[in-house]
């Protein structure tokens, strides 16, 4: 059966189109994202790793090594099955620094440019080979099926296609630290298409190959040499190293980098991929043996590595060769597509950027994506070419191999990345350029040469990698030791290594706030870069571009270098901003910072367990116990920046902890910043009562201090200050308040004595007023007597209500205890009143409810209701109303006097009850009536509310109420009820 | 260096079910599938394991 390559064309070419329109489709948003951005698709898009080599040379390695075909899917799931120990924290560090390949990561962590540079180089030549490997794949499956067509134009066609899909969909918006939707689903499809592809190749191969599973167990039991061959175990190291190779991969192939850390949306999707992707692989290496076996059974004249795609034709099924055909076609494109974006992000950031960088004046986001698409394009025809040249065409094991043992020499490096932060950039160049020489000459060169190097040395493949491996390890180890780390090394190797929550703190940024961010940064960029950038950062970070905190301004520029180095690599990255936004003082290293260390700790609880998890929650106990605390507690870390900010100290300044973490004291707003800067810096480790105005108001504030000494050990590092500030505002006002209560006493027994003694000579002057009144009879001098005696009254009627004042509330047991019914009592007092002639005219109206009776003094009751209405009387207009009620509420008896006046205004408010306090003209009021009904109510048992709507405009009016408790027979006491009687 | 319980149970299991399994899967009259029920053993190990570190927060 053969097909003409019309019909092989435009299968590849539908196919083709499909990945289109499914990356078209995804990023136009006609597919809705909870499909597109669902962890499946990201675990689906991760099987870009099975390429050809799972795909075609899995049948002829399990016709050669048996189960040992499955070495390489095994090394790849062992990588995701322990994902915790290597992919995961590797996935931190590249998100939160943006990086976006093994040679940022490296560069980054090794703090080399010159490592970034290798590493590209060391993949770049890994990894050609891989993509000539998947060019030839599938020409040489079209050279199968259509053996008259021309196979270079069939994978010129292929090539030019791939190229297109890259260019479009891996570099469509330009700044190239986004995620390329429309290309993950494409490759999710991929990997869809190349599993359904091979299922169905294995149940077609069970099924027509065997007649079905008992089948394919009775033809392996008549092909004994086989079947032992299959189980027969592996010659020695073999399978390890291999699987070993596949576990490097995960992290050390391009594609897989990519895949794995630039693609992800959600840390939880690697949690998903951590099982689901070897189940992928699974899947995908479960069929292989059956296909196979039916391939050996029909006698195919197919080389073992295309029997995929030659089952079909050996069992006469067009249907089966194509599926087999388009699986292959799946494998090869999605590799090629993923492998040159990859390789496009790091030729950019480490061999063409360190050497040629655009200047200000250029688009440099526009130079960058022409830039990216112009090394796209190269990497696929330089595959092409390597691809095309060679006469020899090797086989697919023999360049898989050699790809992946290149990047096994990245392992030491990566290891050391997460777990030994001693490991340095001399140690780890040193091992790799070895480590890679020795895989070049006994590996690389026969490749490419045709000159076997191994047949010279009694060596094979497998030794060769070991040794290689070996040295590399020993000389990073060694070199590591011997040489010193650069402070700058060690700051990242913290970064980057579990174990370690040591930081640089360091403070005093050139730059003070984001607009001088952007002006430092235009030099570099241009203007308007230098804005996008700085602007995507604070976005990023939600900070208000006004913000001027030091530990806010650090967190950008953290930010920013992040942000750029996805943009230009972690080292021009890094170069840049050390350049333009350098730090003024830069502290020892080794000082912690707090910040760090407790969002660290907050994001790895959950990871807590045992001794740690008890000190976790000791931690947050005593943490919670300070903030907790009803004192301010404000605690200083270097350079008086604010480390701790307690809510007691939030609710006194009126500052929350928000915004003033991380500032510095000088930050904070008046008054609280010089209050606390002064006290810091002074000697006295207290201060008592110091005043402010806040607000027009006076608090009094007591503040405390303790200094944090740097400890001897070296476990404490440490050093600030905690200030205590103590609000005794209320306490100042109590006091305030009981030194004029004092004082008013003190008049009170004054005014009391001066009374006393004055109600005699009055009296005397009295008495002979009335003598001459009566025994004269000059007119004049009987109308000055008339005159005499009416000021004598009115002085006797002021000594008396001194004398009552005086006497009020301090002897209750001469009071008489009797029942009193308000009504009358109300209507008595409205009569007294009424006597007045001089009254103005007022409208009383009463709406007392019958019955209602109280307990206590009728004649002080009297006097209480005769003071409120001559109050209201005084401040009511002519003809207006006063109202007096009464009614019961609950067990209460509530009495109130309603004016029509002008109210009680606000500032006076809380001092009408004061003795001697008055609004009327000296001469008409002593300032003691309200004093005396406060008095008296208090000690009858009432409570007395004055409500004033002084701020209305019309009608404003004051209305008091006294309460009273209602009187009822049954409840009162058996003494109080016989004298009441 | 924070390695969870479940990930050294993952660890530890496979490491035993690998010295336990590899005779079974070799014996030559044995299915020819021995090693997938193997591998899918683990698998759904570790689905188990990796369960409960939907919680962490990076």
């Amino acid at each position: 059966m053969t097909f003409d390559l019309s019909s092989l064309f435009i299968l590849g070419l539908c196919y083709m189109a499909m990945l289109f329109f499914i990356a078209l489709a995804t990023d136009r948003g006609w597919i809705p994202q909870r499909i597109t951005r669902h962890p499946v698709v990201y675990v689906l898009a991760l099987g870009v790793f099975a390429s050809v080599w799972s795909y075609y040379a899995a049948t002829a390695n399990a016709f050669r090594d048996g189960f040992g075909y499955l070495a390489p899917f095994i090394g790849i799931s062992l990588a995701f099955l322990f994902s915790p120990l290597m992919l995961r924290p590797i996935l931190e560090i590249t998100k939160s620094y943006q990086l976006s390949s093994l040679a940022d990561l490296l560069a980054f962590r090794y703090r080399s440019p010159a490592a970034g540079t290798i590493t590209t180089l060391v993949l770049l030549i890994g990894v050609i080979p891989l993509l000539s490997l998947q060019i030839q794949a599938v020409a040489n499956s079209v050279a199968l099926l259509a053996p008259d067509t021309s196979q270079t134009t069939l994978a010129i066609v292929f090539c030019s296609l791939i190229t297109l899909f890259a260019i479009f969909f891996g570099t469509g918006r330009g700044a190239g630290r986004e995620r390329h939707e429309g290309l993950v689903m494409a490759i999710a499809f991929d990997s869809v298409v190349k599993l359904l592809a091979l299922l169905a190749l294995g149940v077609f191969a069970i099924y027509q190959g065997f007649g079905g599973f008992s089948g394919v167990d009775d033809w392996l039991q008549t092909q004994p040499e086989l079947l032992a061959n299959i189980k027969q175990p592996d010659a020695p190291g073999s399978f390890h190293v291999t699987a070993l190779l596949f576990f490097t991969a995960a992290v050390a192939s391009p594609h897989m980098f990519y895949m794995i850390f630039n693609e992800n949306n959600d840390p939880k999707a690697l949690t998903l991929a951590s099982w689901a992707l070897p189940l992928y692989f699974l899947l995908l290496s479960a069929p292989v043996l059956p296909i196979l076996w039916a391939g050996l059974k029909v006698g195919s004249t197919a080389p073992l590595e295309f029997y995929p795609v030659s089952l079909g034709v050996d069992y006469g099924s067009e249907v089966m060769t194509l599926v087999g055909f388009l699986g292959g076609l799946s494998a090869a494109s999605g590799l090629i597509i993923v492998i040159t974006l990859a390789l496009s992000n790091m030729c950019l950031n480490h061999l063409i950027l360190p050497i040629y960088q655009p200047t200000a004046r250029n688009d440099i986001y526009r130079w960058l994506l022409w830039k990216r698409r112009a090394l796209i394009t190269a990497l696929i025809w330089i595959g092409f070419i390597f691809y095309f040249l060679p006469d020899d065409k090797l086989s697919i094991r023999a360049i898989g191999n050699v790809s992946y043992i290149a990047s096994l020499q990245f392992l030491p490096s990566i290891i050391a990345l997460l777990y030994w932060p001693r490991g340095n950039k001399k140690g780890f160049l040193t091992g790799l350029c070895v480590g890679v020489l020795i895989w070049f000459i006994f590996l690389m060169f026969p490749v490419l040469t045709g000159v076997n190097l191994l047949a010279v040395s009694d060596i094979n493949t497998r030794e060769i990698v070991a040794v290689s491996l070996a040295t590399n390890v020993i000389l990073f180890v060694a070199i590591s030791l011997w040489t010193r780390t650069s402070a700058e090394e060690r700051a990242s190797a913290d970064i980057c290594a579990l174990d370690t929550i040591r930081r640089r703190n360091r403070t005093g940024l050139v730059a003070k706030s984001p607009e001088e961010f952007i002006e430092k940064l235009t030099k570099p960029l241009g203007e308007r870069t230098a804005s996008r950038e700085v602007l995507q950062a604070l976005r990023d970070l939600k900070i208000d571009k006004q913000e001027k905190r030091p530990y806010a301004l650090r967190l950008l520029r953290g930010r920013l270098e992040a942000n750029l180095s996805g943009l230009l690599g972690p080292s021009i990255a890094h170069d840049l901003i050390d350049r333009f936004l350098p730090y003024t003082i830069e502290s020892e290293a080794g000082t912690t910072d707090v910040y760090v260390i407790e969002n660290r700790i907050e994001a790895y609880r959950s990871n807590l367990s045992g001794m740690a998890e008890d000190l976790d929650n000791l931690r947050r106990y005593h943490r919670q116990v300070l903030l907790e605390l009803p004192l301010g507690v404000c605690s200083l870390g270097e350079q008086n920046q604010i480390v701790m900010w307690n809510n007691a100290m939030a609710k006194l300044t009126g500052i929350s902890s928000q915004e003033v973490l991380g500032a510095q004291l000088n930050d904070i707003v008046e008054p609280w910043g010089t209050l606390i800067e002064g006290f810091t810096s002074g000697e006295a480790a207290h201060v008592h009562k110091r005043m402010l105005q806040v607000k027009n108001k006076r608090r009094y504030i007591s503040l405390h201090k303790a200094i944090i000494e740097k400890s001897a050990t070296h476990k404490i590092k440490q050093d600030g200050v905690v200030i205590l500030l103590e609000d005794l505002t209320e306490t100042e006002l109590l006091e305030e308040e009981l030194t004029h209560s004092e004082r008013l006493a003190s008049i009170g027994r004054l005014a009391a004595g001066v009374a006393h003694e004055i109600g005699n000579p009055i009296t005397g002057i009295a008495c002979l007023a009335q003598n001459i009144r009566d025994e004269t009879s000059n007119d004049e001098l009987r109308g000055m007597a008339r005159q005499i005696i009416e000021q004598t009254d009115r002085t006797s009627r002021i000594v008396q209500s001194l004398v009552n004042f005086a006497h009020s509330g301090s002897n209750k047991a001469d009071h008489n205890s009797e029942i009193v019914t308000v009504e009358e009592c109300v209507n008595e007092a409205i009569a007294l009143i009424s006597l007045d002639k001089k009254r103005k005219e007022i409208n009383y109206k009463v709406h007392c409810k019958a019955g209602l009776q109280i307990l206590g003094d009728s004649q002080r009751l009297l006097q209480v209701m005769v003071n409120l209405i001559n109050n209201a009387n005084d401040a009511s207009p002519s003809g207006s109303s006063i109202t007096i009620s009464s009614k019961l509420v609950s067990s209460s008896v509530q009495l109130s006097v309603t004016d029509e006046g002008s109210g009680i205004p606000e500032a006076i408010r809380d001092r009408i009850f004061d003795p001697f306090f008055t609004t009327k003209e000296p001469g008409e009021g002593t300032g003691l009536g309200l004093s005396l009904v406060y008095s008296i109510v208090e000690n009858l048992n009432g409570h007395i509310d004055i409500i004033s709507a002084s701020s209305r405009k019309e009608n404003p009016g004051t209305r008091v109420i006294l309460t009273f408790p209602c009187y009822d027979g049954a409840s009162l006491p058996a003494g109080e009820f016989s004298k009441a009687l | 260096m924070y390695i969870t319980r479940s990930t050294l149970l993952l660890l530890m299991f496979s490491y035993l079910l690998f010295l336990i399994s590899v005779d079974w899967v070799s014996q030559t009259d044995g299915a020819w599938y021995r090693p997938f029920i193997i591998g899918l053993l683990i698998i759904l190990i570790a689905a188990f394991c990796h369960r409960e570190q939907n919680s962490d927060d990076l």
